[in-house]
Protein backbone atom coordinates (compact mmCIF):
# COMPACT_ATOMS: atom_id res chain seq x y z
CA UNK A 1 0.00 0.00 0.00
CA UNK A 2 2.82 2.39 1.15
CA UNK A 3 4.65 1.85 -2.03
CA UNK A 4 1.64 1.99 -4.10
CA UNK A 5 0.71 5.67 -3.03
CA UNK A 6 4.98 6.59 -3.18
CA UNK A 7 4.56 5.37 -6.85
CA UNK A 8 1.04 7.71 -7.14
CA UNK A 9 2.59 10.90 -5.95
CA UNK A 10 6.25 10.83 -8.07
CA UNK A 11 3.70 9.90 -11.12
CA UNK A 12 1.52 13.23 -9.90
CA UNK A 13 4.94 15.20 -9.60
CA UNK A 14 5.50 14.07 -12.96
CA UNK A 15 2.36 14.80 -14.51
CA UNK A 16 2.84 18.27 -12.21
CA UNK A 17 5.68 19.07 -13.30
CA UNK A 18 4.40 18.57 -17.01
CA UNK A 19 2.05 20.74 -16.64
CA UNK A 20 4.12 23.64 -15.22
CA UNK A 21 6.37 23.13 -18.55
CA UNK A 22 3.75 23.56 -20.72
CA UNK A 23 1.98 27.26 -18.54
CA UNK A 24 5.53 28.24 -18.72
CA UNK A 25 5.66 28.22 -22.65
CA UNK A 26 2.61 30.77 -22.70
CA UNK A 27 3.70 33.23 -19.63
CA UNK A 28 1.30 36.09 -20.65
CA UNK A 29 -1.33 33.91 -19.99
CA UNK A 30 0.25 33.03 -16.82
CA UNK A 31 0.48 36.39 -15.45
CA UNK A 32 -2.88 37.82 -16.77
CA UNK A 33 -4.41 34.50 -14.80
CA UNK A 34 -2.56 35.64 -11.90
CA UNK A 35 -3.22 39.25 -12.04
CA UNK A 36 -7.06 38.38 -12.08
CA UNK A 37 -7.26 36.22 -9.27
CA UNK A 38 -4.90 38.76 -7.34
CA UNK A 39 -7.44 41.51 -8.11
CA UNK A 40 -10.72 39.31 -7.30
CA UNK A 41 -9.26 38.21 -4.10
CA UNK A 42 -8.28 41.98 -3.02
CA UNK A 43 -11.52 44.06 -4.78
CA UNK A 44 -13.66 41.20 -2.72
CA UNK A 45 -11.91 41.89 0.75
CA UNK A 46 -12.01 45.60 0.46
CA UNK A 47 -15.49 44.80 -0.17
CA UNK A 48 -16.29 43.18 2.81
CA UNK A 49 -13.77 45.46 4.57
CA UNK A 50 -15.93 48.32 3.79
CA UNK A 51 -19.07 46.86 4.44
CA UNK A 52 -18.56 45.30 7.72
CA UNK A 53 -16.21 48.10 8.87
CA UNK A 54 -20.54 50.21 8.68
CA UNK A 55 -22.84 47.24 9.41
CA UNK A 56 -19.84 45.55 12.17
CA UNK A 57 -21.62 42.32 11.84
CA UNK A 58 -23.13 39.67 9.42
CA UNK A 59 -25.72 36.89 10.87
CA UNK A 60 -24.45 37.68 13.93
CA UNK A 61 -20.77 37.16 12.81
CA UNK A 62 -17.66 39.76 13.93
CA UNK A 63 -16.23 41.53 11.06
CA UNK A 64 -13.23 39.38 12.26
CA UNK A 65 -15.31 36.15 11.90
CA UNK A 66 -16.77 37.04 8.25
CA UNK A 67 -13.05 37.95 6.53
CA UNK A 68 -12.15 34.49 8.29
CA UNK A 69 -14.69 32.76 6.43
CA UNK A 70 -14.03 34.02 3.08
CA UNK A 71 -10.16 33.71 3.98
CA UNK A 72 -10.89 29.82 4.40
CA UNK A 73 -13.27 29.74 1.27
CA UNK A 74 -10.14 30.56 -1.14
CA UNK A 75 -8.07 28.16 0.67
CA UNK A 76 -10.46 25.47 -0.21
CA UNK A 77 -11.19 26.72 -3.47
CA UNK A 78 -7.54 26.92 -4.61
CA UNK A 79 -6.17 23.52 -3.39
CA UNK A 80 -9.52 22.10 -4.50
CA UNK A 81 -8.40 23.81 -8.36
CA UNK A 82 -5.10 23.15 -7.43
CA UNK A 83 -4.91 19.74 -6.66
CA UNK A 84 -7.73 18.38 -9.62
CA UNK A 85 -7.90 20.59 -11.99
CA UNK A 86 -7.30 17.49 -14.57
CA UNK A 87 -11.02 17.25 -15.11
CA UNK A 88 -10.92 20.13 -16.91
CA UNK A 89 -8.85 18.64 -19.68
CA UNK A 90 -10.87 15.38 -19.30
CA UNK A 91 -13.55 16.07 -21.91
CA UNK A 92 -11.09 16.81 -25.24
CA UNK A 93 -9.97 12.61 -23.88
CA UNK A 94 -13.49 11.46 -23.93
CA UNK A 95 -14.71 12.65 -27.08
CA UNK A 96 -11.45 11.91 -28.89
CA UNK A 97 -11.56 8.51 -27.54
CA UNK A 98 -7.35 8.81 -26.24
CA UNK A 99 -8.47 8.50 -22.37
CA UNK A 100 -8.48 4.10 -23.76
CA UNK A 101 -4.49 4.93 -23.72
CA UNK A 102 -4.75 5.75 -20.23
CA UNK A 103 -7.03 2.75 -19.16
CA UNK A 104 -4.40 0.71 -20.34
CA UNK A 105 -1.92 2.26 -17.97
CA UNK A 106 -1.59 0.58 -14.65
CA UNK A 107 -3.19 3.29 -12.71
CA UNK A 108 -6.10 3.52 -11.01
CA UNK A 109 -8.91 4.70 -13.64
CA UNK A 110 -9.37 7.95 -12.17
CA UNK A 111 -5.89 9.28 -11.87
CA UNK A 112 -5.76 10.89 -15.12
CA UNK A 113 -8.96 12.42 -15.42
CA UNK A 114 -8.40 14.05 -11.62
CA UNK A 115 -4.99 14.38 -11.21
CA UNK A 116 -3.62 14.74 -14.93
CA UNK A 117 -2.94 18.24 -14.96
CA UNK A 118 -2.21 20.57 -11.38
CA UNK A 119 -2.04 24.20 -12.11
CA UNK A 120 1.37 25.68 -10.73
CA UNK A 121 -0.55 28.98 -10.72
CA UNK A 122 -2.77 27.78 -7.78
CA UNK A 123 -0.10 27.11 -6.07
CA UNK A 124 1.66 30.25 -6.21
CA UNK A 125 -1.18 31.36 -4.91
CA UNK A 126 -1.71 28.92 -2.11
CA UNK A 127 1.62 29.99 -0.42
CA UNK A 128 1.06 33.42 0.42
CA UNK A 129 -2.68 32.63 1.22
CA UNK A 130 -1.82 30.14 3.55
CA UNK A 131 0.99 32.45 5.15
CA UNK A 132 -1.36 35.41 5.35
CA UNK A 133 -4.66 32.88 6.47
CA UNK A 134 -1.98 32.01 9.33
CA UNK A 135 -0.86 35.36 10.33
CA UNK A 136 -4.77 37.13 10.62
CA UNK A 137 -5.48 34.07 12.57
CA UNK A 138 -3.44 35.13 14.95
CA UNK A 139 -3.26 38.69 15.34
CA UNK A 140 -6.76 38.43 15.43
CA UNK A 141 -7.03 35.93 18.13
CA UNK A 142 -9.12 33.75 16.32
CA UNK A 143 -7.16 30.88 17.83
CA UNK A 144 -9.04 28.79 20.16
CA UNK A 145 -6.87 25.70 20.75
CA UNK A 146 -4.71 23.16 19.69
CA UNK A 147 -7.99 21.04 19.32
CA UNK A 148 -9.75 23.25 17.75
CA UNK A 149 -6.88 23.51 15.25
CA UNK A 150 -6.14 19.69 14.92
CA UNK A 151 -9.80 20.03 14.17
CA UNK A 152 -9.71 22.13 11.15
CA UNK A 153 -6.94 20.09 9.43
CA UNK A 154 -9.13 17.12 9.72
CA UNK A 155 -12.15 19.08 8.11
CA UNK A 156 -9.94 20.42 5.63
CA UNK A 157 -8.46 16.94 4.40
CA UNK A 158 -12.43 15.68 4.90
CA UNK A 159 -13.19 18.53 2.21
CA UNK A 160 -10.59 17.41 -0.31
CA UNK A 161 -12.21 14.58 -0.15
CA UNK A 162 -14.94 15.40 -0.39
CA UNK A 163 -13.64 17.94 -3.70
CA UNK A 164 -12.24 14.51 -5.11
CA UNK A 165 -15.81 12.77 -4.74
CA UNK A 166 -17.32 15.77 -6.35
CA UNK A 167 -14.95 16.07 -9.42
CA UNK A 168 -15.24 12.71 -9.87
CA UNK A 169 -18.96 12.18 -10.15
CA UNK A 170 -18.25 14.99 -12.53
CA UNK A 171 -15.91 12.75 -14.81
CA UNK A 172 -18.39 10.03 -14.56
CA UNK A 173 -21.25 12.18 -15.74
CA UNK A 174 -18.46 13.29 -18.82
CA UNK A 175 -18.37 9.82 -20.04
CA UNK A 176 -22.37 9.38 -20.26
CA UNK A 177 -22.96 12.51 -21.45
CA UNK A 178 -19.73 14.22 -22.52
CA UNK A 179 -20.68 17.36 -20.75
CA UNK A 180 -18.97 18.84 -18.31
CA UNK A 181 -18.03 22.49 -17.98
CA UNK A 182 -21.61 23.96 -17.21
CA UNK A 183 -21.80 21.09 -14.04
CA UNK A 184 -18.03 22.29 -12.74
CA UNK A 185 -19.14 25.98 -13.21
CA UNK A 186 -22.77 25.12 -11.09
CA UNK A 187 -20.18 23.81 -8.59
CA UNK A 188 -17.95 26.74 -8.72
CA UNK A 189 -21.37 29.34 -8.26
CA UNK A 190 -22.66 26.76 -5.45
CA UNK A 191 -19.23 27.32 -3.79
CA UNK A 192 -18.78 30.64 -4.40
CA UNK A 193 -22.22 30.82 -1.52
CA UNK A 194 -19.94 29.84 1.25
CA UNK A 195 -17.47 32.93 0.58
CA UNK A 196 -19.84 34.51 3.17
CA UNK A 197 -20.74 32.41 6.38
CA UNK A 198 -23.61 30.01 5.14
CA UNK A 199 -25.88 31.02 8.11
CA UNK A 200 -27.35 34.05 6.01
CA UNK A 201 -29.20 32.07 3.88
CA UNK A 202 -33.06 30.13 4.43
CA UNK A 203 -32.88 26.53 6.18
CA UNK A 204 -34.19 25.15 2.54
CA UNK A 205 -31.21 26.27 1.03
CA UNK A 206 -28.99 25.53 3.94
CA UNK A 207 -30.19 22.08 3.57
CA UNK A 208 -29.60 21.89 -0.34
CA UNK A 209 -25.81 22.88 0.14
CA UNK A 210 -25.59 20.75 2.62
CA UNK A 211 -26.73 17.75 0.93
CA UNK A 212 -26.79 18.16 -2.80
CA UNK A 213 -22.85 19.91 -3.19
CA UNK A 214 -22.07 19.86 0.05
CA UNK A 215 -20.20 23.09 0.03
CA UNK A 216 -21.11 23.48 3.89
CA UNK A 217 -18.67 20.84 4.60
CA UNK A 218 -16.22 21.85 2.14
CA UNK A 219 -15.94 25.27 3.65
CA UNK A 220 -18.32 26.34 6.57
CA UNK A 221 -17.59 23.53 8.60
CA UNK A 222 -13.99 23.48 8.79
CA UNK A 223 -13.95 27.19 9.21
CA UNK A 224 -16.36 26.77 12.09
CA UNK A 225 -14.19 23.99 13.53
CA UNK A 226 -11.13 25.81 13.97
CA UNK A 227 -13.13 29.24 15.83
CA UNK A 228 -14.57 26.43 18.13
CA UNK A 229 -18.41 26.80 16.76
CA UNK A 230 -18.67 23.28 15.45
CA UNK A 231 -21.11 21.06 17.79
CA UNK A 232 -20.31 17.33 17.90
CA UNK A 233 -23.50 16.60 16.09
CA UNK A 234 -22.05 18.27 13.27
CA UNK A 235 -18.83 16.61 13.12
CA UNK A 236 -20.11 13.50 12.90
CA UNK A 237 -22.43 14.15 9.93
CA UNK A 238 -19.93 16.15 7.94
CA UNK A 239 -18.10 13.00 8.21
CA UNK A 240 -20.89 10.67 7.09
CA UNK A 241 -22.29 13.26 4.18
CA UNK A 242 -18.57 13.11 3.20
CA UNK A 243 -17.88 9.23 3.73
CA UNK A 244 -21.44 8.74 1.68
CA UNK A 245 -20.87 11.12 -1.31
CA UNK A 246 -17.19 9.25 -1.90
CA UNK A 247 -18.75 5.87 -1.76
CA UNK A 248 -21.88 6.94 -4.15
CA UNK A 249 -18.78 8.51 -6.29
CA UNK A 250 -17.08 5.63 -6.61
CA UNK A 251 -19.74 3.51 -6.97
CA UNK A 252 -21.20 5.48 -9.86
CA UNK A 253 -17.71 6.16 -11.39
CA UNK A 254 -17.55 2.00 -11.93
CA UNK A 255 -20.51 2.34 -13.83
CA UNK A 256 -19.99 4.99 -15.95
CA UNK A 257 -16.70 3.23 -16.93
CA UNK A 258 -19.06 0.18 -18.14
CA UNK A 259 -20.52 2.21 -20.17
CA UNK A 260 -17.44 4.32 -21.64
CA UNK A 261 -17.61 4.16 -25.38
CA UNK A 262 -14.28 4.38 -26.73
CA UNK A 263 -15.49 7.19 -29.47
CA UNK A 264 -13.45 8.26 -32.14
CA UNK A 265 -10.73 5.66 -31.22
CA UNK B 1 -32.30 42.24 -43.29
CA UNK B 2 -33.69 38.99 -44.12
CA UNK B 3 -30.45 36.62 -43.44
CA UNK B 4 -30.20 38.39 -40.14
CA UNK B 5 -33.67 37.26 -39.01
CA UNK B 6 -33.04 33.74 -40.51
CA UNK B 7 -30.08 33.86 -38.29
CA UNK B 8 -31.44 34.94 -35.65
CA UNK B 9 -34.09 32.27 -35.83
CA UNK B 10 -31.30 29.64 -36.26
CA UNK B 11 -29.76 30.84 -32.85
CA UNK B 12 -32.69 30.57 -31.04
CA UNK B 13 -33.23 27.19 -32.00
CA UNK B 14 -29.50 26.21 -31.11
CA UNK B 15 -30.57 27.02 -27.39
CA UNK B 16 -32.91 24.16 -27.69
CA UNK B 17 -30.44 21.92 -29.00
CA UNK B 18 -28.45 22.12 -26.05
CA UNK B 19 -31.15 22.08 -23.84
CA UNK B 20 -29.24 20.96 -21.04
CA UNK B 21 -26.64 24.05 -21.19
CA UNK B 22 -28.99 26.32 -21.25
CA UNK B 23 -30.41 24.70 -18.00
CA UNK B 24 -27.41 24.84 -15.83
CA UNK B 25 -26.39 28.42 -17.13
CA UNK B 26 -29.91 29.58 -16.07
CA UNK B 27 -29.48 27.88 -12.97
CA UNK B 28 -25.95 29.70 -12.12
CA UNK B 29 -27.43 33.11 -12.68
CA UNK B 30 -30.26 32.31 -10.31
CA UNK B 31 -27.98 30.92 -7.98
CA UNK B 32 -25.94 34.12 -8.33
CA UNK B 33 -28.77 36.28 -7.76
CA UNK B 34 -29.53 34.28 -4.69
CA UNK B 35 -26.15 34.67 -3.58
CA UNK B 36 -26.42 38.33 -3.49
CA UNK B 37 -30.34 38.70 -2.38
CA UNK B 38 -29.73 36.87 1.07
CA UNK B 39 -26.22 38.67 1.18
CA UNK B 40 -27.82 42.18 1.39
CA UNK B 41 -30.78 40.52 3.44
CA UNK B 42 -28.32 39.53 5.82
CA UNK B 43 -26.43 42.84 5.91
CA UNK B 44 -29.72 44.76 6.51
CA UNK B 45 -31.12 42.55 9.01
CA UNK B 46 -33.37 45.26 10.80
CA UNK B 47 -32.00 48.21 9.48
CA UNK B 48 -33.97 49.92 7.07
CA UNK B 49 -31.31 52.09 5.58
CA UNK B 50 -27.44 51.27 5.27
CA UNK B 51 -24.38 53.06 3.23
CA UNK B 52 -26.88 55.34 1.63
CA UNK B 53 -29.39 53.06 0.46
CA UNK B 54 -32.72 51.68 2.06
CA UNK B 55 -32.96 48.02 2.04
CA UNK B 56 -35.66 48.09 -1.53
CA UNK B 57 -33.46 50.10 -2.77
CA UNK B 58 -30.72 47.54 -2.77
CA UNK B 59 -32.26 44.90 -3.16
CA UNK B 60 -34.03 46.43 -6.16
CA UNK B 61 -30.35 46.68 -7.21
CA UNK B 62 -29.54 42.74 -6.83
CA UNK B 63 -32.92 42.42 -9.23
CA UNK B 64 -31.56 45.50 -11.04
CA UNK B 65 -27.97 43.26 -12.08
CA UNK B 66 -30.24 40.65 -12.98
CA UNK B 67 -31.59 42.48 -15.45
CA UNK B 68 -28.96 44.23 -17.26
CA UNK B 69 -26.48 41.11 -16.86
CA UNK B 70 -29.05 39.56 -19.48
CA UNK B 71 -29.85 43.15 -21.25
CA UNK B 72 -26.53 44.46 -21.39
CA UNK B 73 -23.92 41.80 -20.35
CA UNK B 74 -25.66 38.35 -22.20
CA UNK B 75 -23.26 37.90 -25.17
CA UNK B 76 -22.08 35.35 -27.89
CA UNK B 77 -19.69 37.99 -29.30
CA UNK B 78 -17.01 35.98 -26.94
CA UNK B 79 -17.51 32.79 -28.98
CA UNK B 80 -15.44 34.85 -31.76
CA UNK B 81 -12.58 34.49 -29.96
CA UNK B 82 -12.32 30.72 -30.53
CA UNK B 83 -13.30 31.18 -34.09
CA UNK B 84 -10.66 32.94 -34.90
CA UNK B 85 -8.36 30.67 -33.07
CA UNK B 86 -9.73 27.32 -34.26
CA UNK B 87 -10.10 28.73 -38.01
CA UNK B 88 -13.66 28.76 -38.22
CA UNK B 89 -13.89 31.91 -38.97
CA UNK B 90 -13.21 31.30 -42.74
CA UNK B 91 -16.53 30.26 -43.27
CA UNK B 92 -18.06 33.19 -42.35
CA UNK B 93 -15.54 35.10 -44.23
CA UNK B 94 -17.10 33.55 -47.76
CA UNK B 95 -20.34 34.13 -46.47
CA UNK B 96 -22.37 37.44 -47.78
CA UNK B 97 -22.94 38.81 -44.01
CA UNK B 98 -21.08 41.30 -42.09
CA UNK B 99 -19.38 40.14 -39.41
CA UNK B 100 -20.29 42.56 -36.70
CA UNK B 101 -23.97 42.20 -38.23
CA UNK B 102 -23.54 38.02 -37.32
CA UNK B 103 -22.22 38.48 -34.20
CA UNK B 104 -24.55 41.67 -32.71
CA UNK B 105 -27.60 39.49 -33.98
CA UNK B 106 -26.63 36.48 -32.03
CA UNK B 107 -26.46 38.59 -28.71
CA UNK B 108 -29.73 40.32 -29.78
CA UNK B 109 -30.64 36.70 -29.26
CA UNK B 110 -29.11 35.62 -26.70
CA UNK B 111 -30.45 38.70 -24.41
CA UNK B 112 -33.91 38.06 -25.71
CA UNK B 113 -33.58 34.49 -24.47
CA UNK B 114 -31.80 35.53 -21.02
CA UNK B 115 -34.34 38.09 -20.31
CA UNK B 116 -37.33 36.11 -20.98
CA UNK B 117 -36.19 33.72 -18.09
CA UNK B 118 -34.76 36.00 -15.59
CA UNK B 119 -38.30 37.61 -15.68
CA UNK B 120 -39.76 34.57 -14.84
CA UNK B 121 -37.03 33.50 -12.36
CA UNK B 122 -37.16 36.69 -10.69
CA UNK B 123 -41.02 37.26 -10.28
CA UNK B 124 -40.94 33.56 -8.65
CA UNK B 125 -38.64 34.57 -6.18
CA UNK B 126 -39.88 37.68 -5.49
CA UNK B 127 -43.61 36.32 -4.95
CA UNK B 128 -41.70 33.39 -2.83
CA UNK B 129 -39.95 36.50 -0.66
CA UNK B 130 -42.93 38.84 -1.12
CA UNK B 131 -40.42 41.38 -1.54
CA UNK B 132 -42.06 44.62 -3.45
CA UNK B 133 -39.71 46.25 -5.91
CA UNK B 134 -38.75 49.76 -6.16
CA UNK B 135 -40.12 51.68 -9.09
CA UNK B 136 -38.90 55.08 -9.48
CA UNK B 137 -41.33 58.32 -9.16
CA UNK B 138 -40.39 60.41 -11.79
CA UNK B 139 -41.59 59.56 -15.05
CA UNK B 140 -38.16 60.66 -16.50
CA UNK B 141 -36.31 58.04 -14.66
CA UNK B 142 -37.68 55.66 -16.90
CA UNK B 143 -36.87 57.34 -20.14
CA UNK B 144 -33.02 58.12 -18.77
CA UNK B 145 -32.74 54.86 -17.59
CA UNK B 146 -33.70 53.00 -20.98
CA UNK B 147 -31.63 55.82 -23.07
CA UNK B 148 -28.35 54.91 -20.86
CA UNK B 149 -29.35 50.92 -20.75
CA UNK B 150 -29.48 51.00 -24.39
CA UNK B 151 -26.33 52.89 -24.90
CA UNK B 152 -24.51 50.79 -22.20
CA UNK B 153 -25.64 47.65 -24.38
CA UNK B 154 -23.78 48.66 -27.68
CA UNK B 155 -21.35 49.64 -25.29
CA UNK B 156 -20.45 45.97 -23.74
CA UNK B 157 -21.09 44.92 -27.56
CA UNK B 158 -18.45 46.70 -28.83
CA UNK B 159 -15.98 46.38 -26.32
CA UNK B 160 -16.66 42.67 -26.07
CA UNK B 161 -16.26 42.77 -29.59
CA UNK B 162 -12.77 44.53 -29.46
CA UNK B 163 -11.46 41.95 -26.47
CA UNK B 164 -12.53 39.08 -28.93
CA UNK B 165 -10.66 40.62 -31.96
CA UNK B 166 -7.60 40.40 -29.78
CA UNK B 167 -7.25 36.90 -30.94
CA UNK B 168 -5.80 37.84 -34.14
CA UNK B 169 -2.61 38.54 -32.57
CA UNK B 170 -2.47 36.54 -28.80
CA UNK B 171 -3.48 32.61 -27.97
CA UNK B 172 -3.67 33.41 -24.57
CA UNK B 173 -6.97 35.17 -25.31
CA UNK B 174 -9.17 33.45 -22.68
CA UNK B 175 -6.91 35.32 -20.09
CA UNK B 176 -7.20 38.33 -22.14
CA UNK B 177 -10.83 38.02 -21.79
CA UNK B 178 -11.24 36.41 -18.44
CA UNK B 179 -9.31 39.60 -16.61
CA UNK B 180 -10.73 42.37 -18.47
CA UNK B 181 -14.28 40.86 -19.62
CA UNK B 182 -14.97 39.24 -16.55
CA UNK B 183 -12.88 40.03 -13.14
CA UNK B 184 -12.43 44.22 -14.32
CA UNK B 185 -16.03 44.52 -15.32
CA UNK B 186 -18.19 42.40 -13.45
CA UNK B 187 -16.33 44.33 -10.45
CA UNK B 188 -15.87 47.78 -11.97
CA UNK B 189 -19.32 47.81 -13.77
CA UNK B 190 -20.84 47.21 -10.06
CA UNK B 191 -22.42 43.32 -11.22
CA UNK B 192 -21.70 42.41 -7.99
CA UNK B 193 -22.76 45.28 -5.37
CA UNK B 194 -23.10 49.31 -6.11
CA UNK B 195 -19.59 50.60 -6.30
CA UNK B 196 -19.51 53.91 -4.60
CA UNK B 197 -20.01 51.24 -1.21
CA UNK B 198 -16.08 51.30 -1.97
CA UNK B 199 -13.91 53.83 -0.13
CA UNK B 200 -14.12 56.86 -2.38
CA UNK B 201 -10.37 56.95 -3.71
CA UNK B 202 -11.26 53.83 -5.43
CA UNK B 203 -14.54 54.65 -6.99
CA UNK B 204 -12.87 57.49 -8.43
CA UNK B 205 -10.40 55.17 -10.10
CA UNK B 206 -13.48 52.80 -11.14
CA UNK B 207 -15.52 56.23 -12.80
CA UNK B 208 -12.71 56.37 -15.10
CA UNK B 209 -13.15 52.84 -16.78
CA UNK B 210 -16.04 52.70 -18.67
CA UNK B 211 -17.43 49.61 -16.93
CA UNK B 212 -20.03 51.98 -14.23
CA UNK B 213 -21.80 52.89 -17.43
CA UNK B 214 -22.52 49.54 -17.99
CA UNK B 215 -24.63 48.30 -14.81
CA UNK B 216 -23.88 50.96 -11.73
CA UNK B 217 -25.41 54.56 -13.44
CA UNK B 218 -28.67 52.96 -14.92
CA UNK B 219 -29.23 51.49 -11.47
CA UNK B 220 -28.39 54.57 -9.71
CA UNK B 221 -30.92 56.14 -12.49
CA UNK B 222 -33.64 53.68 -11.76
CA UNK B 223 -33.25 54.31 -7.59
CA UNK B 224 -33.05 58.24 -8.62
CA UNK B 225 -30.11 58.61 -7.05
CA UNK B 226 -28.72 60.90 -9.54
CA UNK B 227 -29.20 64.94 -9.97
CA UNK B 228 -30.38 65.54 -13.79
CA UNK B 229 -27.19 67.21 -13.99
CA UNK B 230 -25.38 64.20 -13.37
CA UNK B 231 -27.62 61.56 -15.65
CA UNK B 232 -26.78 63.53 -18.49
CA UNK B 233 -23.33 63.40 -17.84
CA UNK B 234 -23.26 60.05 -17.13
CA UNK B 235 -25.28 59.50 -20.75
CA UNK B 236 -22.17 61.77 -22.52
CA UNK B 237 -19.59 60.24 -20.99
CA UNK B 238 -21.40 56.83 -22.12
CA UNK B 239 -21.85 58.26 -25.45
CA UNK B 240 -18.23 59.14 -25.79
CA UNK B 241 -16.55 55.48 -24.10
CA UNK B 242 -19.37 54.27 -27.29
CA UNK B 243 -17.92 56.26 -30.09
CA UNK B 244 -14.03 54.75 -29.06
CA UNK B 245 -15.00 51.42 -28.63
CA UNK B 246 -17.27 51.33 -31.64
CA UNK B 247 -13.85 52.86 -33.56
CA UNK B 248 -11.56 50.80 -31.86
CA UNK B 249 -13.70 47.38 -32.74
CA UNK B 250 -13.89 48.31 -36.32
CA UNK B 251 -10.17 49.48 -36.69
CA UNK B 252 -9.04 46.26 -34.61
CA UNK B 253 -11.55 43.84 -36.99
CA UNK B 254 -9.81 45.69 -40.31
CA UNK B 255 -6.06 45.38 -38.89
CA UNK B 256 -6.91 41.72 -37.04
CA UNK B 257 -8.30 40.33 -40.49
CA UNK B 258 -5.44 40.92 -42.64
CA UNK B 259 -3.44 39.20 -40.00
CA UNK B 260 -5.91 35.88 -40.05
CA UNK B 261 -3.86 32.64 -40.45
CA UNK B 262 -6.73 30.74 -40.89
CA UNK B 263 -5.35 27.90 -38.56
CA UNK B 264 -7.17 24.78 -39.25
CA UNK B 265 -10.03 26.46 -41.19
Amino acid sequence: MEHMVARLIKIWLMFASRAAQSQFLTLLAGVLFLIGKIVRFLLFFVFLFAILSSSKTLADYSREQVIFFFLVFNLVDIMIQFFFRGVYQFRPLVISGNYDLDLLKPLPSFFRPIFGWTDILDFTTLVPLWGYFIWFVFTNHLFTGFIDFALFFLLLLNALMVGFAFHLFVCAVCILTTEIDHLIEVYLDLANMARFPTDIYQKGIQYILTFTIPVIILITIPAKALLGLLSWQWLILSLVISGLFLWGSLRFWKYALTQYSSASS
Amino acid sequence: MGKYLLLGKLTFEEYFVYRLNFVLWRFRSLVFFLTLFFFWLAIYGNRSEFLGYQKAQMLAYVVGIAFLRSIVLGSRSADLAGQVRSGELTKLFLQPIKIIGFWFTRDIVDKFLNLLFTILEITVVLLIFKFPLWFPQKPESYLFFFILAILALFLYFFLSFSLSVVAFWTEEIWTTRWLFGVIFLEFFAGAFFPIDVLPGWLTKIIYLTPFPYLVFFPLKIWLEQLSTVMILKAILICFGWLVFFYWLAHFLWQKGAKNYGAYGG
